[in-house]
């Protein structure tokens, strides 16, 4: 690919809430939004070369005065974008805003996240803003918005998974929800509180989200997080019964696909892999060519290479009988841990989860 | 004697069009979110319609950029390929501005 499909761009650093899990925190107290003019520029660069689409997150979206402006020159520039929100924000008057020229046309989705079924549960991540970004799904939800929940879990709410299911599926009445983890990355590690699931925790989130699943025909899905882990874990255990040694395209650091079609913003323009790896500077917007950073960085060079590691070069996974199933993990949890991107990443690797492996153990979240 | 006009066709301004090398290019319409992966001759086409033209004069465009052609055969696979397109909202009908 000449240029990257999509593009994640945090169009702020500003944010009216202070999330336990966030992982954007530490940016956002240290670098300063672009202008206007400057994000303006840029969508036309991303226009120039054809680029799909845009994820607009922040921060908080809607902090900014002049979000429409954003979104109506992401349009002008032949894009579609989508929109990640604490949803505390959302009027009426915000929703009346999306109905001018092809603002509703052009919206992939809008998420929100959501971390429990009741106030006193979401709020310990997300302090103070339960009823704010209810109200704020509702109403989209009602608008006929294409919306999309995450549901974040934590030591706070893995025992609320089933309240949480029936509030946005049967009473918000979603069409699906979204579940993940929080990790350590971000603020995550600063917190006072250790908010990130016990390995007792995470198989009890994985043993009801697979029974919710079940209830409500599919309609919980998971990239990450105690779900796809579950499920991943289902197609490992079934193939090792069969005797089998792998899947297909696994058995090197193959864990991430971003690379080969995504390409990340920060809200002072600095071009990054991902939000997740912000440390990983590959330029700046309005400096930089773009289309020359994606092709050729050594950074971005470096990441598509690292897809050619085979595990099996790698100590912590020489000898590992899940190898040919692994994918090494998320890049940033590598780097988190290891200091190392071209290793594999400890929170995704299924030995670990077992409680197998000898370098890392899940009980005390230290390296031996 | 029967003097209907041709009908001109003309590119959709909102779809982009991502040159990939020797491989062709994709067409990507924002406002249906339709993606077509088009060949080298495709693109030859999409280019050719940058500017308004009937199917013959799409056509005419294409032997002029290709050599030994064989005509019917061209002008069948033109046909074809806009069809797609117009279905797709690629293209849209000229007539001092774009239908679609």
């Amino acid at each position: 690919m000449s240029a990257p499909q999509s593009v994640d761009i945090a169009i702020t650093g500003r944010c009216n809430l202070h999330c336990k899990y966030c992982f954007y925190a530490d940016e956002m107290v240290a670098l300063r939004d672009l202008p206007t003019e400057r994000w303006l520029a840029f969508f036309a660069e991303l226009g120039g070369l054809a680029v799909q689409r845009v994820t607009l997150t922040g921060g908080e979206v809607f902090t900014r005065p002049d979000l429409f402006e954003l979104i109506d020159g992401v349009i002008a520039n032949r894009m579609r974008y989508g929109l990640l929100t604490n949803g505390t924000l959302v009027t009426e008057k915000v929703l009346a805003q999306f109905e001018q020229g092809k603002r509703r046309l052009r919206l992939d989705s809008i998420q929100i996240s959501i971390d429990g079924s009741r106030a006193e549960i979401h709020n310990k991540t997300r302090p103070d803003s339960f009823d704010r970004a209810i109200r704020g799904l509702r109403l989209l939800v009602e608008a006929g918005f294409p919306m999309t929940v995450r549901v974040t879990i934590t030591r706070h709410n893995v025992d609320d998974l089933e309240n949480i299911a029936h509030l946005l599926l049967e009473d918000v009445g979603l069409k699906s929800f979204s579940t993940n983890e929080a990790y350590a990355c971000g603020i995550v590690e600063r917190q006072e509180e250790n908010i990130i699931l016990t390995p007792a925790q995470r198989r009890q989130a994985m043993h009801v989200l697979t029974d919710l699943v079940a209830r409500y025909d599919g309609r919980i899905g998971a990239t990450a997080g105690p779900l796809a882990l579950a499920r991943e874990s289902e197609r490992i255990e079934a193939a090792l019964a069969r005797g089998e040694t792998g899947f297909p395209g696994r058995g090197t650091l193959s864990g991430c696909g971003g690379m080969w079609s995504k390409l990340a913003v920060l809200h002072d323009g600095a071009i990054v892999p991902c939000h997740t790896i912000s440390e990983l500077k590959l330029g700046v917007i309005g400096v930089d060519d773009f289309q020359q950073v994606w092709l050729s960085h050594p950074t971005m060079v470096m990441l598509r290479q690292r897809h050619t590691i085979p595990l099996q070069s790698l100590d912590t996974c020489r000898d590992c009988i899940y190898q040919g199933f692994c994918t090494g993990g998320c890049p940033q949890g590598a780097l988190f841990f290891n200091s190392d991107i071209n290793t594999r990443n400890p929170m995704n690797c299924y030995r670990v989860f077992k409680g197998e492996d000898p370098y890392y153990t899940l009980e005390t979240g230290e390296a031996m | 004697m029967n003097t209907t006009e041709p009908t001109l066709y003309v590119v959709n301004p909102d779809v982009s069009c991502r040159e990939e090398g020797p491989d062709g290019a994709l067409l990507f319409n924002p406002d249906t979110d339709a993606v077509l992966v088009i060949n080298t001759t495709g693109l030859l086409i999409w280019e050719a319609l940058r500017e308004p033209r009937d199917k013959a004069g799409v056509v005419t465009a294409l032997e002029s950029r290709c050599n030994n052609v064989p005509e019917d055969s061209v002008a069948g696979d033109v046909d074809e390929f806009m069809e797609q397109l117009i279905a797709k909202g690629f293209l849209g009908i000229y007539q001092g501005t774009v239908q679609f």
